[in-house]
């Protein structure tokens, strides 16, 4: 593993490195998120506040206690895990709007615990964390996360979710137990935020509450909806369009966030299912083998 | 069938990173042909946009100023460009900016953030590729060592510390007030207010002056009743108050509706017309002290060309902290050039680590052992209504000595 990063960062200035890896790790987030909000179909506003849990709980093992680092990255992802089943039992009986505006107030409660706490280092935040993030670290996660992810929605599993998003009154009829299945799915998708924000944390080597707060979740949003709510390849194409514009973009200072907001518009205007939403890349390209089914279409974008 | 979609997947994310570095070519051919030898860029570090816009906005605006000065003579030959980047006041993008810099645009040096917190952030950066990060506004702790007290080679500041500047001011406020009792307000969710309310507290128990309450609030609240009315009954002479100034002129307002007539003093956080606008008439006499104050009739020398010339280009206006800070920066990094004979970070830091009582526009400075600056004077002014409105006057101007 190391012998890769090695080899790329040999190829590519730290430049380079540094923006291809926070798009690694919003993309490990992005898609724990599509499975709350893609797949399953539940609006979370607060993914930020478990990216956080998985950055303050990786970088205090590491910091204060010496944990080795992929220790601490797991332990950050099952804590952020944990965070959503603490905060999905009373929350997921809620649907749409209301679980939208319930998952926006504990986000909050994360961030400002946060602040409060002494281990957090509080408002001052929290620093000397060792850069431990190597490109190839992300990108291997990246390419597990899809995997699992994929795996995932093409099992029975994933297929109930998608029955929950659509009809969850049918879905109970079918003899589903959507607070189970909606639990879950939620603890999942915090997992692999929690991870992402391990990395974060052991990229940036420098936290603060105020980095987690609700624009952070939103951007979050904006990736997945962007692409695609659902579609595992919309999502990661939202991701790197939303994280690479800006940069891109960089040369045109002040005009940067207008054309960014433009982008985004014309986007929801055009594309209102996203990038790739309600596009089946694998039917789009091996076309004659599905062709039987291709007037079916899926139905995505809940 | 899944495995199709795995490779698809990794296609286009293969593909968008090809883009992506294809697309870095062309920067790199243009950044290289500028030609790094017959220039020294300085990068910029901060915010055009976002919430501390205007921070970044002034520093860069003294640092262009100072360019302009060098560039008639010149700086070991070379002319000396400013290389802006905003990070849109964003902590993922600054740590961007940081590696664009000096990754990209090969700078010499960097000057920034006017804030701790991506000061903090981009250090290691700074101090991991060799290059002076020399911060024009970070006042918080840790940020020229490390949090276990290694000092950084590559790291340091121009600012006035709190460190330096509290005792001086609890000082004047014991000697010249006559304060003996004092409450102290902390807004919680504010790394600068509880840092600097840590630093009073130490500075008040020096002096012998009596904490008789400490209350906290939070950046954000409205209504101060509660706090105000906790600590009435135990007569302060005054309130030390070490949060921003939003918070802090709706705090003072409170205090007079209460039918208190004390003052409150602050750091730099308070330093803003939104004291009065939202204070009125409670903050008048209301008192910060600050690292730089443009005050016309009092300044002299080199100072009062650098205000004159400013407000000249400017229709009247003064420059504040952050214009003379970042003018300060970049002379004192090509000061360092010069001793050195070199532009090369790795030979200059040394020169900056000996700078003594260095003259700049908004004061003397002396980098200490501990690579900290000792800056001298702190500027204590106190909130005025006159024919021209309400507006800050300078008080004092307390000398700081090692």
């Amino acid at each position: 593993m190391t012998g890769m990063s090695s080899f790329l960062e040999s190829v590519l200035d730290p430049y380079y490195i540094q923006v291809l890896i926070l798009l690694g790790i919003y993309i490990i987030a992005a898609l724990g998120l599509n499975l709350i909000t893609g797949v399953t179909g539940m609006f979370s506003f607060g993914h930020a506040a478990y990216f956080a849990v998985g950055a303050y709980g990786a970088a205090i093992l590491t910091v204060k206690y010496g944990v080795p680092f992929s220790a601490a990255l797991i332990t950050g992802g099952v804590l952020a895990a944990l965070a959503g089943v603490v905060i999905g039992f009373p929350a997921l009986r809620l649907t749409g709007d209301y679980l939208g505006i319930v998952t926006l107030g504990f986000g909050e409660i994360i961030r400002v615990i946060f602040l409060n706490l002494k281990i957090t280092g509080g408002a001052m935040g929290l620093a000397g964390i060792a850069r431990d993030t190597s490109i190839a670290i992300v990108y291997i996660l990246v390419l597990v996360t899809i995997y699992v992810m994929y795996t995932l929605q093409n099992s029975r599993f994933g297929r109930a979710l998608v029955a929950i998003r659509e009809d969850d009154i049918a879905a109970e009829s079918m003899g589903i137990n959507i607070s189970a299945y909606k639990i879950k799915a939620f603890a999942i998708g915090c997992f692999f935020a929690g991870i992402a924000g391990g990395l974060y944390a052991h990229l940036l080597q420098y936290i603060n509450p105020n980095d987690f707060g609700f624009a952070k979740s939103f951007e979050f949003l904006c990736f997945v909806v962007l692409g695609g709510l659902g579609s595992i390849p919309g999502v990661i194409l939202g991701t790197a369009v939303l994280t690479l514009a800006p940069e891109f973009l960089r040369s045109l200072s002040d005009y940067r966030m207008l054309i960014y907001g433009a982008l985004m518009m014309a986007m929801m205007i055009f594309r209102p299912n996203g990038l790739l939403g309600g596009v089946d890349l694998r039917r789009l390209i091996f076309k004659n083998k599905y062709e039987k089914q291709a007037g079916r279409g899926t139905a995505a974008g809940g | 069938m899944r495995k199709k979609s795995m490779i698809l997947a990794l296609i286009s994310l293969l593909a968008l990173s090809l883009l992506f570095v294809g697309c870095g070519g062309e920067d790199d051919s243009t950044a290289t042909t500028a030609g790094s030898d017959e220039v020294i860029k300085i990068g910029f570090l901060g915010a055009t946009t976002g919430g501390h816009a205007d921070f970044g906005i002034k520093t860069l605006e003294g640092m262009k100023m100072a360019a302009e000065d060098l560039n008639k003579e010149g700086v070991l030959g070379k002319k000396v460009v400013i290389v802006e980047e905003d990070h849109a006041s964003k902590q993922s993008e600054a740590a961007n900016v940081v590696q664009k810099l000096i990754h990209r645009e090969n700078v010499k040096a960097i000057i920034g953030d006017p804030t701790t917190g991506i000061t903090k952030l981009a250090a290691p950066i700074a101090e991991d590729n060799k290059v002076v990060l020399m911060s024009a506004g970070a006042v918080g702790p840790n940020v020229v060592n490390t949090e276990d007290g290694q000092l950084r080679e590559y790291v340091y500041r121009n600012t006035l510390l709190d460190a330096v500047a509290a005792p001086a001011v609890v000082k004047f406020l014991k000697e010249e007030e006559g304060w003996k009792k004092v409450a102290l307000i902390t807004s919680m969710n504010n790394d600068y207010s509880v840092g600097l309310s840590k630093i009073f507290k130490e500075a008040l128990q020096n002096e012998g002056i009596e904490i008789v309450a400490e209350e906290s609030i939070q950046d954000g609240d409205q209504n101060f009743a509660a706090q105000v009315t906790s600590f009435k009954s135990k007569k302060p002479d005054g309130i030390v108050f070490t949060g921003y100034y939003t918070e802090g002129g709706l705090f003072m307002k409170e205090v007079r509706k209460q039918g208190l007539d004390i003052n409150m003093v602050g750091g730099d956080g308070l330093l803003g017309s939104t004291l009065w606008e939202l204070g009125g008439e409670a903050v008048n006499g209301s008192m910060v002290y600050c690292g730089f104050m443009a005050d016309p009739t009092m300044a002299e020398g080199k100072t009062k060309d650098f205000i004159d010339r400013y407000s000249k280009e400017h229709n009247g206006e003064l420059p504040n902290m952050f214009v003379a800070q970042g003018y300060d920066a970049v002379m004192m990094i090509a000061d360092a050039m010069k001793a050195a004979g070199s532009d090369d970070p790795t030979k200059f830091k040394e020169e900056i680590k000996k700078l003594e009582n260095w003259q700049g526009v908004s004061g003397t400075i002396t980098i200490r052992d501990n690579h900290e600056p000792l800056k001298s004077p702190v500027y204590l002014l106190e909130v005025v209504k006159d024919e021209e409105g309400q507006h800050f006057k300078v008080k004092a101007v307390i000398p700081v000595k090692g």
